[in-house]
């Protein structure tokens, strides 16, 4: 249809074009000292300004590290484990690292120094620990560097700091795997993505190189989008199980409210509207359970809820760079090295288009933000997608062979291209994994472009099946251990 | 390279390429799946019952020219037992829809469907070149956007039909949930990617095209020979839609799914319960009756602003106020005929209605 053929075209939301800012050049806050900067409109002094991101970052966070979340008047904080900040070296979380080291580390000292009472209870640290996590890129995409002795330099900056590091092809590495799972909980599944159902099986004997796994991995995916929407999975289900291996009950991550916007309608254009809420703030559970589990222990199955908390949510993208200039941040990683051309990928295209109309129309990211935060699933929840373990909407498999008729009736016994013949090996433990993951995921794994996306590595071998993450296996194909069989019998045993 | 097959029937030689799927398919499997889709669409959702008067909003453009070739086909082939009527309107913009409204006397003829031709100088006294002609070409889509979809209904109800489907296709869709999550219009946001829309007192309206892609709507027009003439509006667009379409394009050419993984991410949300609350109740115009959600409804809103040389008034929230405190509208006031909804013997129970409005 033609553009005004569209009857939801009015403009009474239209965007104007405002004037950068208002006529005042002091600030709107202490109206004293005269402005550094403009945030949207309004004129604000360096002092304020720390005030106000402070302020910003402390309303996005502590209403929520409490297990049961506060009413309007804030009790003290307690949260239920430790705390684990997902680094990226990038701009965001390097605020955020200083912010919460600011808050919660430096504070408390000044204030125990001050009151001098050590033992006044008043002054408990509110996080027993503060884990900083960097997940290393540079064996996935060519011509990065290591970082990691960068990264970990940067971190030790920051006193009463600990640092994990990690390298993304620890997703396929079963060791990694059985340090926090334990042996019970190792399997591994193999996929053929030249089908849409993607058959899948478990491996047999374990594939013990994460790396030749991970590359092998993402030399199948059939998009640029789907490289880049993998990497971004994977960085965060590492962080998410390793929440649950350093018993943090949250995890913050330094999206700015600009890259909140961009990672919103990036999930929208890759389908996965169903999880804009886990997009903003997300509970997750692990239901691997760790070797040491007690089925009667109810504390215990608490702790390993993990919340994720985007502190920064509502602090913009340049409110970030004025907070890192004034205090002389260094911003190790944020480097698109290697990264598939922006032009040819959804996220980068996403981010492109977000932070030009930003611009023109400075109240977009916003509103966006707003908007999404409007939202709630609509649906019933099928499960917990394998793969980037987020919920996964009812019936989306049948949505998707109704909205795009694949086959005609005569072609699907007949003409079916056979299994390959590795995955024919063993059928009796073949799974179907589409009807595991989210829509989203499927539409990564499944969905093709005119081009292919260019080749990440000279040597990757393209095998006609690859080796999936560590944590898809045991959730789809568990090994039910000795004590789990006895504690499900429990109370039919005769104590000898 | 030997020619390929079709990767549906495996027997004729693909000829196209799906915009869609990326299959590589011959003519006549194009024609099944991209049929079969949209009786998909009108089967999933319920849309029709036998018996049912269903006006086909006719642009003369692609899409609406698509449709009624489709709607023909599927009437039949599946024995909807729908009865089929043209509906078009006349926004009164001279050399642009002259010819079009020819394709669709044609299609009256080929498809031996009755016609309705409403124009906006018929219902509002004015034509799209007079309101130009007045406010110039900045806002001028809103006025249309609105008169039409007005217009639409008010045709329909002229024809005493129980339903209108209108042409909007996957892109329109996905570029529509975009625009509403960045201009926060949290209301159309909630129903844009419904198929079926119907207020309290309109007319039921629906999408069969909804998961339909433009490129496939001229792919199938070209090969089953069905001419249109083109219906973008000579009339500047607004900006801002420009760059959401040209920013779904980016999206489409990186992943052609994109346009269905995004209305598919519309229909997986909903409002939230406790922002519903705060929405404004759906009421009646009370000078037209037509369904408003304040005291005077859109249309008669810029209707009055352009009678009272106040164009703006109905466009932003300032202007409107500035018009009231010049005082009422005056008596003899150009307005638009009372609206009276058709009493249709089927509309009482409704298979599929989304009315949170
Ligand atoms: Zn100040
Ligand atoms: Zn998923
Ligand atoms: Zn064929
Ligand atoms: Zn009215």
């Amino acid at each position: 249809m033609s553009s005004c053929g569209n009857p939801s075209t009015e403009s009474d939301a239209l965007m104007s074009r405002r004037p950068k800012f208002d006529k005042s050049k002091h600030c709107v806050k202490c109206k004293v000292a005269l402005g550094n900067i403009v945030i949207r409109h309004a004129v604000y002094c360096k002092e304020c300004f720390f005030s106000l991101v402070a302020f910003k970052f402390r309303r996005a966070l502590e209403p929520f590290v409490n297990a049961k979340p506060d009413g309007p008047r804030r009790t003290a904080l307690k949260p239920a484990g430790n705390l684990l900040l997902g680094f990226s070296g990038g701009l965001g979380s390097t605020v955020l690292l200083d912010l919460v080291h600011r808050s919660y580390i430096a504070n408390r000292k000044d204030e125990l120094r001050r009151d001098g009472g050590k033992d006044h209870p008043r002054h408990d640290k509110v996080w027993k620990r503060v884990i900083v996590c960097y997940v290393e890129l540079c064996d996935a995409l060519p011509g990065r560097k290591d970082k990691i002795s960068e990264v970990a330099e940067a971190v030790a900056q920051y006193e009463g700091v600990e640092f994990v590091p990690l390298r993304v092809q620890d997703a396929f590495d079963p060791l990694w795997w059985r340090c926090i799972y334990g042996e019970d909980a190792v399997s591994q599944l193999r996929i053929n993505l030249e089908n849409d159902e993607l058959t899948s099986m478990l491996t047999n004997p374990l594939s013990t190189n994460p790396l030749e796994s991970l590359r092998s991995y993402l030399s199948s995916l059939p998009t640029s989008t789907a490289v880049c929407s993998a990497l971004h999975a994977l960085t965060r289900v590492l962080l998410l199980h390793t929440a649950a291996e350093t018993d943090s009950s949250h995890l913050l991550l330094g999206t700015s409210l600009t890259s909140l916007a961009i990672s919103l309608i990036r999930g929208i254009g890759q389908g996965a509207g169903f999880n804009i809420e886990q997009e903003i703030q997300e509970e997750w559970l692990s239901d691997i359970r760790p070797p040491n589990f007690d089925s009667n222990d109810r504390a215990n199955e608490n702790q390993k809820g993990v919340r994720v908390i985007r502190p920064l949510r509502d602090v913009g993208l340049k409110e970030c760079a004025f907070w890192a200039w004034w205090e002389k941040l260094r911003i190790v990683g944020e480097d698109r090295t290697g990264w598939p051309d922006s032009r040819q990928e959804i996220g980068g295209l996403t981010k492109d288009f977000i932070m030009g109309l930003e611009k023109d129309y400075p109240s977009t990211v916003s509103t966006i933000v707003r908007t999404c935060a409007k939202l709630s699933p609509r649906g019933e929840v099928s499960g917990k997608c394998v793969l980037c373990e987020r919920p996964a909407q009812e019936g989306v498999q049948e949505w998707k062979s109704r909205i795009s008729v694949r086959t005609t009736a005569q072609s699907v016994d007949a003409t079916a291209p056979p299994l390959p013949a590795p995955l024919q090996a063993d059928n009796a433990s073949a799974t179907r994994l589409a009807s595991h993951l989210c829509y989203a995921c499927h539409t990564t794994l499944t969905s093709r472009s005119a081009r292919p996306p260019p080749p990440l590595y000279l040597s990757a071998t393209k095998t006609s099946s690859t080796t999936l993450p560590v944590w898809v296996a045991p959730r789809i194909m568990r090994k039910v251990g000795e004590d789990e069989m006895r504690a499900t019998v429990q109370e039919f045993l005769i104590e000898e | 390279m030997p020619p390929k097959t079709c990767a549906l029937c495996s027997s004729a030689r693909a000829i196209l390429k799906r915009p869609k799927t990326g299959q590589q398919i011959c003519k006549d499997c194009f024609f099944y799946v991209f049929e079969t889709e949209v009786h998909n669409t009108i089967t999933e959702a319920q849309l029709f019952k036998p018996g049912d008067r269903v006006a086909i909003g006719a642009s003369g453009g692609k899409d609406s020219t698509v449709l009624a070739h489709v709607m023909k086909t599927l009437n039949d082939r599946y024995n909807y037992g729908l009865e089929l009527l043209l509906l078009s309107i006349d926004e009164g913009i001279t050399g642009y829809r002259d010819d079009s409204l020819e394709t669709v006397k044609r299609n009256q003829e080929q498809y031996d469907m009755s016609l309705k031709i409403l124009s906006y100088d018929e219902l509002y006294g004015w034509t799209m070149d007079a309101i130009v002609a007045q406010i110039g070409k900045k806002n001028n889509c809103t006025f249309c956007g609105v008169f039409r979809r007005q217009a639409l209904d008010r045709g329909a109800a002229i024809l005493n039909v129980d339903h209108i489907v209108t042409g909007h296709n996957a892109d329109d869709i996905a570029e529509t949930v975009l625009m509403n999550i960045m201009r926060g219009d949290i209301a159309r946001l909630g129903r844009c990617t419904s198929i079926c829309t119907q207020g309290e007192d309109t007319i039921k309206r629906s999408k069969p095209f909804k998961y339909a892609y433009e490129k496939e709507i001229v792919m199938y027009a070209y090969f089953k020979k069905l001419d249109y003439f083109s219906t973008e509006c000579i009339y500047s667009p607004d900006a801002y839609r420009g760059h959401a379409r040209a920013f779904l394009k980016d999206l489409e050419a990186a992943r052609p799914s994109a346009i269905i993984d995004i209305i598919h991410s519309g229909e997986a949300f909903e409002i939230k319960e406790v922002v519903k609350a705060t929405q404004k109740i759906q009421q009646t115009c009370k000078r037209c009756g037509y369904m408003s959600s304040n005291e005077l409804c859109k249309a008669c809103t810029l209707l009055e602003g352009l009678e009272r040389g106040m164009a703006n008034a109905g466009v932003t929230d300032r202007a409107r106020k500035k018009m009231d405190a010049e005082g009422p509208a005056p008596e003899n006031l150009r307005i638009i005929p009372f609206f009276q909804q058709p009493a249709a013997p089927h509309r009482t129970d409704i298979s599929i209605a989304d009315t949170s409005t």
